[in-house]
């Protein structure tokens, strides 16, 4: 296996405010492992660590305690961000600078010479549709070409890791597809790509691996099916329960309407164990239906339950 | 011949903090004024020197010959005589270098405020902060784009009155140009105290409040040679304590007339305290910076 882009390991996060130094504890014991070539996707309600988790990762923020390796070197150790692209959530570029300069600025700073910045910064500008803006300054922008143009900023270097903080936020739709296909030639070309956002469409259209994160720690990881299959189950219409029939032996429970039983667990077993009792108890069937729970529904199911299986924090290894 | 990627971050660094400055007006702002300043002198001054001694001055048309004098006890009476032109140079000198020490510190600090805001922005910081280049990297090319500026608009006023009075009347003295060293370092020293207490509290307003605060209270340390015999033992001792501690930087324009004069400097105390000041605080700011989240 090759070695990983990114491990973390037992890694804590607390901030201290104000004056009677107020501790949060943003993040609480994470643990992940991203292979090369991966696109993983962080989700989380806000203050889940998510945005911290990233800039531990950069070494914009220090950790309190644990470890977290880019390309085997310390977080914020400034080689292993050659290697990097990063677009921030809220990123603001110096207005007065044209679309062109802001390129050339960043691309500087990313240590790209002179040779290089020349044949990327038209280039990129064509992927990310901003060539008749290049000279126009970035004041004049909309929030989406703002975005567009962060993204072209993370990768000036040719990263092989980008790491976007909410790379779609304030887009318009056509411009979230723009930069959603931007996201699949990327992980095409074999680059790893890390993500963190609100739109749970997005995620699920691009990556390969989701985490959930809540209160600090990693409460899911898997596939986007794997995550979404937290909320799949079957509905079971009958037509009517005798009285001293428990579903809720059966892991099952009834509806309000008093004719639908819910079976939230996975399993077939389950189901049939269900089935096999109702027929037992001669209630008639009227109809049995699966449903699968969206990315979004597996995430809020998830959240809402207070589900805490990440609590031990147990590694998070890639797929 | 290509640049190595660390002077290549160093010049995206760099040329980041003159494109701001730029943006901000205030290098254009400090150029009119210099400009301004100089072509002043050029256009009100007008002189006939006969022979390298001073005739006739005019200034804005008037007609006079400058003198300085004495009073004769023995005659009863003002004796006056010439000005020397060496002396006429100096004074003017001395006024407009003065005036851009103070003056064009106290506008300077005022202008880079919103510099110190951009650059520790959220949204901005975080994204040079994930560029390969180490955290006093990027703070020592952001210093650097504000040292070199304030050391060019510095040259151009002073470069540009001395000048303007050497080929008004001939007389060439190279070294009024000391101004433009010492203009710069105590801009750079003020500056340290701006961007250091901007990193730790996140406030350059506060930053400003405090540096315009330290300005001005040097004001009242350069009198201590006064205020001291009058005070108490334990209010001297802390007076003292407290003027060795902070810049000096009004007295620092007596060491700077004593050089443009060309008169011995009686103590370099103050400047070389002021420079140590700016070493310290600069330390802080620079730890400051490594250390902190953003």
């Amino acid at each position: 296996m090759s070695s990983p882009v990114i491990d973390i390991s037992a890694l804590h996060k607390t901030y201290s405010s104000g004056i009677r130094r107020r501790r949060v504890e943003a993040l609480r014991g994470v643990d992940l492992v991203v292979s090369p070539g991966e696109v993983l996707g962080i989700l989380g309600p806000n203050g889940a660590g998510k945005t911290t988790l990233l800039k531990v990762l950069l070494g914009i923020v220090r950790p309190t305690s644990g470890e977290a390796r880019l390309f085997g070197q310390p977080a914020g150790d400034p080689s292993a961000r050659q290697r990097l692209g990063y677009l921030p959530e809220n990123h603001r570029f110096p207005t007065y600078l044209t679309a062109r300069q802001t390129l050339d600025i960043y691309g500087r700073l990313a240590g790209l010479p002179d040779a290089d910045r020349r044949v990327r910064i038209p280039s990129l500008l064509e992927q990310v549709g901003l060539v008749s803006w290049e000279d126009t300054r970035v004041g004049k922008f909309s929030k989406g070409m703002m975005q567009r143009l962060g993204l072209a900023q993370a990768l000036m270097n040719t990263p092989e890791i980008v790491v976007l903080d909410e790379p779609t936020d304030g887009v318009d739709p056509v411009g979230r597809r723009d930069i959603r296909d931007r996201l699949r030639s990327l992980k095409r070309a074999g680059t790893t790509v890390v993500i963190n956002s609100h739109l749970l469409s997005e995620i699920e259209l691009v990556c390969d691996r989701v985490l959930i994160m809540n209160k600090g720690r990693i409460i899911r990881s898997g596939t986007v099916d794997e995550v979404a299959r937290q909320g799949t189950g079957w509905r079971v219409e009958v037509d009517q329960l005798p009285e001293a029939f428990d579903p809720t032996a059966l892991q099952a429970r009834l509806e309000e309407s008093g004719r639908t039983l819910v079976v939230d667990s996975g399993q077939p077993a389950t189901l049939n164990a269900l089935i096999d009792a109702l027929r037992t108890s001669g209630v008639q069937i009227l109809g049995v239906e699966r449903h699968r729970a969206s990315l979004e529904a597996g995430f809020i199911d998830l959240i809402t339950s207070g589900e805490e299986s990440g609590e031990e924090s147990s590694r998070e290894e890639a797929p | 011949m290509s640049r190595s990627p660390g002077m290549t971050t160093l010049s995206g660094s760099l040329l980041l903090t003159f494109r701001e400055l730029w943006a901000m007006r205030l290098t254009q702002a400090m150029l009119a004024v210099a400009t301004l300043a100089w072509l002043l002198l050029s256009f009100a001054m007008n002189m006939d020197v006969v022979e390298g001694s001073l005739t006739a001055l005019r200034i804005f048309g008037f007609e006079s010959t400058p003198t300085e004098g004495h009073w004769d006890e023995a005659a009863g009476e003002y004796v006056s005589q010439a000005v020397s032109l060496d002396n006429f140079l100096i004074g003017i000198n001395t006024f407009v270098f003065g005036a851009a020490y103070f003056l064009g510190t106290l506008l300077g600090l005022f202008a880079t405020m919103p510099l110190v805001n951009g650059f520790l922005e959220q949204g901005r910081v975080d994204l040079l902060l994930s560029k390969p280049l180490s955290r006093s990297r990027l703070l020592f090319g952001h210093l650097t784009g504000v040292w070199i500026t304030v050391f060019l608009l510095a040259t151009y006023l002073v470069g540009g009155v001395w000048l303007t009075l050497s080929l008004k009347t001939g007389v060439w003295m190279p070294h009024f140009l000391v101004a433009i060293p010492i203009i710069t370092l105590m801009f750079a020293v003020m500056y340290s105290v701006i961007l250091t207490i901007s990193i730790g509290s996140r406030s350059p307003g506060l930053g400003l409040v405090v540096t315009y605060g330290l300005i001005f209270f040097s004001i009242i340390l350069a009198s201590h040679e006064q205020l001291v015999p009058v005070l108490s033992g334990t209010s001297a001792a802390l007076f003292m304590t407290i003027y060795h501690i902070l810049p000096n930087f009004a007295e620092v324009v007596l060491v700077q007339t004593q050089l443009v004069e060309e008169a011995a400097v009686i103590s370099w105390y103050p400047l070389v305290s002021s420079l140590l000041f700016g070493f310290v605080t600069y330390g802080i700011g620079f730890f400051w910076f490594s250390r902190r989240d953003f």
